[in-house]
């Protein structure tokens, strides 16, 4: 009598009954590890994204759906908090103003702060470390100490309500720390590579331009982001020192929407869209850099 | 053209051509826009210089016809004498900060509006000129300042001179949800501390959602309104002299027990002990507050924003305790700091915004009682409720302070908010109530030490 016996698994090229049972489990386990990471960062999503989209909803309602119907969805939505914003408060003005303080500071404090970070890094003179600290030291003096004598100082040399007058203001403190930040990425360059160079005849500041900065670019781009981002938002020295309307910023534009008690919560969400708009524009331009390996494929052979 | 034989977009850009391109199109606009702002900064140096056009520091409130009203009379007022005038309209919430830096900058303007705590501040270290001519000038004209006012300004509190021309009253007003009163057979407003929270407790019964007192218990200065309330029952922060504090006293803790008794029943929405500025006037802008205490702003924005929330508000004078009634009136001045040269030219200009031709129109639109008994008439304060209510106010409120003594300590013991905190510690902390009225008193006593 002829018997059929079923092959063995491992000859079939099919798992045995444990070894499936024990696939199972896993993919049951892996299934469910990925949903407890996919809804950790949902949650995370969520809370990072609710605010914003929040403050959007509340830039789409009049005053009394604000404050009598504070649904999730504006239920009769309107751009009229923009336009009031735009026509009647003239803050494209406050942006235009913002633009050129914040992309101003930035441009002349990456150059300044890169002439004094590679000072640092490269050259060897005395007190060179006392200076990198003393350095560190100017921006972590809180601004708030600093406003009244800055006032006279501003007063003195005829800054007050300028744009310029602000620019110059806003580099005292962004090129220490942007000098600070720059010193790291500089050093982490190999100095080798920079001697390459000089010695195949480039002089030291071909080096620096040629070599260094364009090995630091994500640096210098993370740099540039947290500058542009302070000068962007600074608001104490701007309520200080500019006084026409004209040539108000952003964030003084928005602090001109609260009145004595009032805050028109329409106008100001509105204006804090339009203010988020520019730097989350730059921040997406710039996300490669800023996670880029610094010195990646440098010394390629 | 369709979109697809269009060059640019037909050209897919490299993200470095991307941001190339807007780093260009931004240094262009930068430096085409810069000279622009640096001319103008050059043409109106504004107040960040010695001389150059009477600059004038006008305070914003929270209406545009009153803000542009003042800008532009004064500039015609310029414009007919002669002088170049530049008026800075300051936000009042940074005053403060603004003339700290100016004072020791030495850039202060020729004029500006403040209110009576910084003229205190002011006077007292000779940062501002007398205007006793003017202001006995002005009294004779428009039938005198009311006694309110006028002892507001009285010169031994600001270090023997007249500080400042008074040219509006503010002070808190009581606003009641008439709508929600109506309901429960209420009319009239209350008329003590003990009537204000039982009206408040039988309307929010009938209410769901809504809290009695939209009264602020936080660090902010609509708090201190519960300093009346102290000293509507007797209590006082300090003695007659005005230097040695006096807040612990079986009157104090009477308020004490009412306070806590209204917290108690859940009258107070649970986040007054934490609110901004902001925080009575949201609660009665969102229908939550049948009660709130405000100097008026509330009212001009309901107005526009909610008309049938305006329709429904009723204003009343702050209730009494079972003392007396304090409702302090807060007068806000015209001032010219002593740095002011042309001294002369600037009186003329405060002389000429004191004019009842200007103030009459000004007080339609603004949020101010009158300061001058000429004043009551005008048609600002006959046809207005909330002005009304202001202008009552005037007539029957009490001095800044009143019944101590409102001297630099008393502004320090305020600007500390040490009472709200004394009820903070009762109403969130769980202390009792004693144990919070002898903080209260300790601090008290440091603070009114400085000032001996």
């Amino acid at each position: 009598m002829a018997t059929t016996t079923a092959p063995p698994a491992a000859a079939t090229g099919q798992p045995s009954g444990r070894l499936r049972s024990r696939l199972r489990t896993r993919t049951r386990r892996n299934l469910l590890t990925l949903i407890a990471v996919y809804g950790l960062m949902l949650l995370v999503a969520v809370i990072v994204i609710f605010p914003i989209y929040w403050m959007f909803s509340i830039s789409l309602k009049l005053p009394r759906e604000i404050y009598r119907l504070p649904a999730l969805i504006p239920q009769n939505p309107t751009w009229d908090n923009y336009r009031e914003l735009i026509n009647e408060r003239g803050y494209l003005t406050n942006i235009r103003n913002s633009i050129i303080v914040a992309s101003s500071v930035t441009v002349v404090s990456l150059l300044i702060s890169s002439f004094a970070a590679y000072s640092i890094v490269r050259f060897r003179y005395r007190f060179r470390g006392f200076v990198g600290r003393l350095i560190l030291l100017t921006y972590l003096t809180p601004g708030s100490l600093l406003f009244i004598p800055l006032s006279i100082i501003v007063a003195r040399l005829n800054l007050g309500n300028s744009l310029y007058g602000l620019v110059i203001l806003y580099l005292t403190f962004s090129i220490p720390l942007s000098t600070w930040l720059l010193s790291g990425y500089f050093r982490s360059v190999p100095p080798d590579l920079e001697e390459q160079a000089m010695v195949d005849g480039t002089t030291q500041l071909g080096a620096l331009f040629r070599i260094l900065i364009p090995l630091s670019l994500p640096g210098l781009a993370a740099v540039g982001i947290f500058t542009f981002t302070a000068a962007w938002n600074e608001l104490l020295f701007a309520l200080i020192f500019i006084t026409s309307e004209d040539l108000r910023t952003v964030p003084l534009g928005l602090q001109y929407l609260i009145t004595g008690d009032v805050l028109l919560w329409g106008p100001i969400m509105a204006g804090a869209v339009l203010a988020a708009l520019p730097v989350m524009v730059l921040y997406f331009l710039a996300q490669r850099f800023m996670v880029q390996g610094m010195t990646a494929g440098s010394v390629k052979g | 053209m369709s979109h697809s034989s269009s060059p640019f977009l037909r050209r897919r850009r490299t993200r470095r051509q991307v941001v190339g391109g807007l780093a260009g199109g931004a240094a262009a606009f930068t430096a085409g826009s810069m000279l622009p702002g640096t001319l103008l900064a050059r043409k109106a140096p504004a107040v960040i210089q010695a001389s150059g056009p009477l600059t004038y520091w006008g305070g914003l409130i929270f209406s545009d016809a009153a803000n542009e009203m003042l800008t532009d009379t004064i500039n015609q007022w310029g414009s007919d004498n002669g002088v170049e005038t530049e008026v800075v309209m300051i936000n009042q919430n940074e005053t403060n900060q603004r003339v700290s830096a100016a004072v020791e900058a030495g850039t202060m303007p020729r004029a500006l509006d403040m209110g009576l705590d910084l003229a205190l501040l002011l006077s007292t270290s000779g940062q501002l000129q007398d205007v006793s001519d003017i202001y006995d000038t002005i009294g004779a004209a428009q039938g005198g300042w009311h006694e309110s006012v006028d002892g507001a300004v009285a010169p031994e509190k600001f270090n023997g001179i007249r500080a400042g021309v008074p040219f509006g009253a503010g002070g808190n007003v009581l606003f009641r949800r008439q709508d929600i009163l109506d309901e429960i057979g209420v009319t009239e407003a209350p008329a003590t501390w003990q009537e204000l929270s039982d009206v408040a407790a039988q309307a929010q019964e009938g209410a769901p959602g809504v809290y009695g007192l939209g009264l602020a218990l936080s660090n902010v200065g609509d708090a201190n309104l519960m300093v009346s309330a102290l000293q509507s029952y007797g209590g006082r922060i300090a003695d007659d002299e005005g230097v040695t504090c006096t807040i612990s006293s079986p009157e104090t803790m009477a308020f004490l027990e009412w306070v806590n008794a209204a917290w108690e029943a859940g009258l107070f929405p649970p986040g007054a002990t934490t609110w901004d500025g902001a925080g009575d006037n949201t609660a009665y802008l969102s229908g939550q507050a049948v009660f709130i205490a405000n100097t008026g702003s509330v009212s001009i924005a309901a107005q526009t924003d909610d008309p049938e929330l305006f329709e429904a508000t009723a204003y009343s004078a702050l209730p009494a305790g079972p003392v007396m009634q304090v409702a302090p009136i807060g007068p806000n001045l015209r001032a010219i700091p002593t740095s002011t040269e042309d001294v002369d030219t600037v009186k003329a200009l405060l002389e000429f915004l004191a004019q009842p031709e200007f103030l009459g129109e000004y007080y339609k639109v603004a949020i101010y009682g009158p300061v001058l008994q000429g004043q009551d008439e005008m048609e600002a304060f006959t046809s207005t409720p909330v002005l009304g209510g202001l202008r009552d106010l005037v007539l029957n409120g009490t001095a800044p302070g009143a019944p101590d003594v409102s001297n630099t300590a008393y502004a320090d013991f305020n600007s500390n908010f040490t009472v709200p905190k004394m009820i903070q510690r009762i109403v969130v902390d769980g202390m009792s109530l004693e144990e919070a009225m002898a903080e209260a008193q300790t601090s008290g006593e440091t603070i009114y030490a400085k000032y001996g």
